[in-house]
C-alpha cells in the first residue's frame, strides 16, 4: 500500500516534470525516492529495511559493505564503484532474499595477496 | 498657507512615531531607523512581553533529556534549577514561525552536552513568532532584552560575567542578539545562523546583529540570495568577525531534491516539510549541530569570493590554520581584524555535512589520447575516500590535470593513491593510460604528498600508486 502511495505520488510528480529542469523520474540525486537503480545518477537505489523507502545513494568505496548485483535493482547495500568487485559468494538463499553480501576489494590486490597465502601454505 | 501648515504638521506627527514601554525592559520605539525607511515600511511596534511569552529551558549534564523552565522574573527559580554559574551558558534562539520545543534546539543542546559541561538554555518565543513577519521582526526586539535582562540577573545574583555568556541564533532570532549587545557589553560570542534578511540587510547596526554586539561574532550564511526573486531567507552582507559562506552562501547541496523526495524525508515528514519550505536556511543549524561533534570537519578558508575558491586561489590552508564555521570557530577569536573576514568551504549534501578539502594533480601517461574521465580515491591512516572524479574531456598522455576535492573523510597522512579511468565514448582500439605521477595536497596542514606509478592500465581498472 505505502508502495503504491510512493507511485502515484511519483506519477504525479512526473506529471509536474516541465517545470523542473532536473529529472524526477530518471536521473535521480542521493537522497531521492527510487524504485530500481536504473533511476539513479549514481546507480544505486538504496534502503535499509524490506519496508523501507528506497533513495538514491552513492556506490560502496574499497573496504565498505557491498552487494552483489541482483535483479530486484534496490539494495541493502550498494554495489561497489567502477574497478572494484564485491567479494562475496552468490548463493540461492541470498539472491532471493537480496543479501548476497561482502565487502568491496580491488581485484588486482585480491590476486596478489592470494598468490602469497598460496606461497605460505606451499612452505 | 494653512494647507502647508496642516501638511507639515501632518507630516511632524507621522515622523514622531510611537513608542511604548515596559518594565523591566524598557522603551520600544518605531521611529527611523526601526521603521519608515525603505528596507522597514511598515511601522510595527513590539507586542509585551507577556503576549510574546519568551521562556528559557535549561538543559544540562544533569537533565539531559528533560528541560527545567527557568524565568528571571522568579530567580528562585535558577537557584533550584541545574543551573551552574562556574559553567559557560548557551543560549539557543529559533527564528520565525519556529519555536523553541522543536527537535533541532534540544539535539543541539544534547550534542553539546555530550563534548563539554555547560548549561545549554533553549529560548521560545513561539506566541511572538507565530505572526505576522513585520511584527515577528520587532517583536524578536523584545526577545533580545528578555535575555539582556535575564543576564543581569545572573550578573546580580551570581556575579556572573557576560563573557560566558554565548548567543546563538538562528534566522530572526539571530537579531535579537542587536538588543542584547546594545543592553549589555562584554558578551562573549554570538553566532548568527543564517541571519534573517527582510526588515535587517543594508539597515543600521543597532537594528540587526553587528560585530560590535560581542567579543566575538560568528556567522554562517546559507540561503544569501535576495528575497525577489529567489526566495532567500538570510543576509548576504559579512556582518560578523567571521563570516562563513559554506557553498558558496546562496545554494546548500541536497536541497534541489524533488518535492516528494524532499517532504518524505530520512528524518520525518515534519523535518521534510520544514525543508520543503526552507532547506537553505535551515541547513545552517544542522552545520552548526555537526559542528560540534566535528571540530575539523568545517574548515572556512579566506577568500576574496567564493568562484575563487572553487578555482583553488585560496588553497590551502593559510600558515595560522583555517578557522572551524561552527561550535569551534572561536578558537579564533584572538587572531581576528578590523576587517570583515570572508570564509568559504563546500559541505556535504546529507548529514553527516562534514568534508575535508584536497588539491591533487594527475600527470597522464600512455599511447593514445581519448574521450574519458579521471578518478583517484586517496588511502591513508584515517581510511580510504570514495572515488572523486579529478577531470573529464579529453585525455592526452603527458597532460597534467588538476582538481580540488572534498571527500568525506579525514585521510591523515596518505599511504597510497588509486586511479581508475573510463571511456565516455566507446572505444574498441581498447586503449591504455596510467598515471606516472599523483600529488595530493591536504588543504589543513598545506603537506603534499608525492605518488609514483610506471603501468599504464584498461578502462575500469584500478591502477594503484605508491609514494615516491
Amino acid at each position: 500500500m505505502d508502495r503504491l502511495w510512493i507511485l502515484l505520488l511519483l506519477t504525479l510528480a512526473l506529471a509536474e516534470s516541465s517545470i523542473y529542469p532536473r529529472g524526477l523520474f530518471i536521473n535521480l540525486h542521493n537522497g531521492e525516492l527510487c524504485l530500481n537503480s536504473l533511476q539513479c545518477k549514481s546507480c544505486c537505489c538504496h534502503r535499509t529495511k524490506g519496508l523501507g523507502l528506497a533513495r538514491c545513494a552513492d556506490k560502496a568505496a574499497e573496504n565498505q559493505e557491498c552487494s552483489l548485483k541482483s535483479l530486484y535493482g534496490v539494495y541493502y547495500k550498494c554495489p561497489c564503484e567502477r574497478g572494484l568487485i564485491c567479494d562475496a559468494d552468490r548463493t540461492i538463499v541470498g539472491s532471493i532474499v537480496n543479501s548476497d553480501f561482502g565487502i568491496c576489494k580491488d581485484p588486482s590486490n585480491k590476486i596478489s595477496n592470494e598468490k602469497e597465502e598460496r606461497k605460505k601454505h606451499g612452505d | 498657507m494653512l494647507v502647508f501648515w496642516t501638511t507639515l504638521l501632518l507630516l511632524l506627527v507621522a515622523v514622531k512615531g510611537k513608542e511604548v514601554c515596559y518594565d523591566r525592559l524598557g522603551c520600544f520605539t518605531d521611529d527611523i531607523p526601526w521603521s519608515g525607511t525603505v528596507e522597514r515600511p511598515i511601522a510595527r511596534l513590539p507586542w509585551t512581553p507577556q503576549e510574546i511569552n519568551t521562556r528559557f529551558l535549561l538543559y544540562t549534564k544533569k537533565n539531559y533529556d528533560n528541560f527545567q523552565e527557568i524565568t528571571a522574573i522568579n530567580p528562585e527559580t535558577i537557584d533550584y534549577s541545574n543551573f551552574n554559574a562556574s559553567k559557560i551558558t548557551r543560549f539557543i534562539t529559533h527564528g520565525f514561525i519556529d519555536q523553541g520545543e522543536e527537535r533541532w534546539l534540544s539535539d543541539m543542546c544534547k550534542r553539546m552536552l555530550q563534548v563539554e559541561d555547560v548549561n545549554c538554555i533553549c529560548i521560545d518565543w513561539v506566541k511572538g513568532s507565530r505572526c505576522a513577519y513585520t511584527q515577528a521582526a520587532n517583536n524578536i526586539r523584545v526577545v533580545g532584552s528578555e535575555v539582556a535582562y535575564f543576564v543581569n540577573i545572573l550578573k546580580e545574583k551570581y556575579g556572573y560575567s557576560p563573557s560566558m555568556v554565548h548567543f546563538i541564533g538562528h534566522s530572526l532570532g539571530a537579531h535579537a542578539a542587536a538588543e542584547l549587545g546594545r543592553k549589555i557589553k562584554g558578551i562573549g560570542r554570538i553566532s548568527g545562523l543564517d541571519p534573517a534578511q527582510p526588515y535587517f540587510q543594508g539597515t543600521p547596526p543597532e537594528i540587526r546583529l553587528d560585530k560590535n554586539d560581542a567579543e566575538f561574532v560568528d556567522v554562517i550564511h546559507t540561503d544569501s540570495a535576495p528575497v525577489i526573486p529567489n526566495l532567500g531567507f538570510g543576509m548576504s552582507q559579512a556582518i560578523g568577525h567571521l563570516d562563513f559562506y559554506p557553498n558558496g552562501g546562496e545554494e546548500m547541496p541536497g536541497c534541489q531534491k524533488n518535492p516528494l523526495s524532499q517532504i518524505v524525508d530520512l528524518d520525518g515528514i515534519w523535518e521534510g516539510t520544514r525543508d520543503f519550505v526552507a532547506c537553505n536556511h535551515l541547513r545552517s543549524y544542522k552545520y552548526y549541530s555537526d559542528s560540534i561533534i566535528f571540530p575539523d570537519g568545517f574548515l572556512g578558508y579566506p577568500c576574496g569570493a567564493y568562484n575563487l575558491f572553487e578555482k583553488g586561489s585560496c588553497f590551502p590552508c593559510p600558515a595560522v590554520g583555517c578557522p572551524p564555521m561552527g561550535h569551534y570557530a572561536d578558537r579564533f577569536k584572538d587572531s581576528i581584524t578590523s576587517q570583515f573576514t570572508k570564509l568559504y568551504l563546500n559541505t556535504g549534501e546529507a548529514k553527516n555535512f562534514t568534508r575535508w578539502r584536497y588539491k591533487s594533480s594527475v600527470t597522464l601517461s600512455g599511447r593514445s589520447s581519448v574521450w574519458g574521465n579521471i578518478n583517484i580515491a586517496l588511502y591513508g591512516s584515517g581510511g580510504n575516500t570514495r572515488q572523486y572524479e579529478i577531470f573529464k574531456g579529453r585525455l592526452r598522455p603527458g597532460e597534467i590535470h588538476t582538481n580540488l576535492i572534498d571527500v568525506e573523510l579525514k585521510v591523515g597522512t596518505i599511504t597510497k593513491v588509486k586511479f581508475l579511468w573510463n571511456n565516455i565514448i566507446i572505444n574498441p582500439t581498447l586503449p591504455r593510460l596510467g598515471a606516472t605521477k599523483i600529488t595530493v595536497q591536504d588543504g589543513e596542514t598545506g603537506n603534499v604528498f608525492h605518488f609514483c606509478g610506471s603501468e599504464t592500465v584498461r578502462e575500469d581498472v584500478l591502477q594503484t600508486l605508491t609514494p615516491c
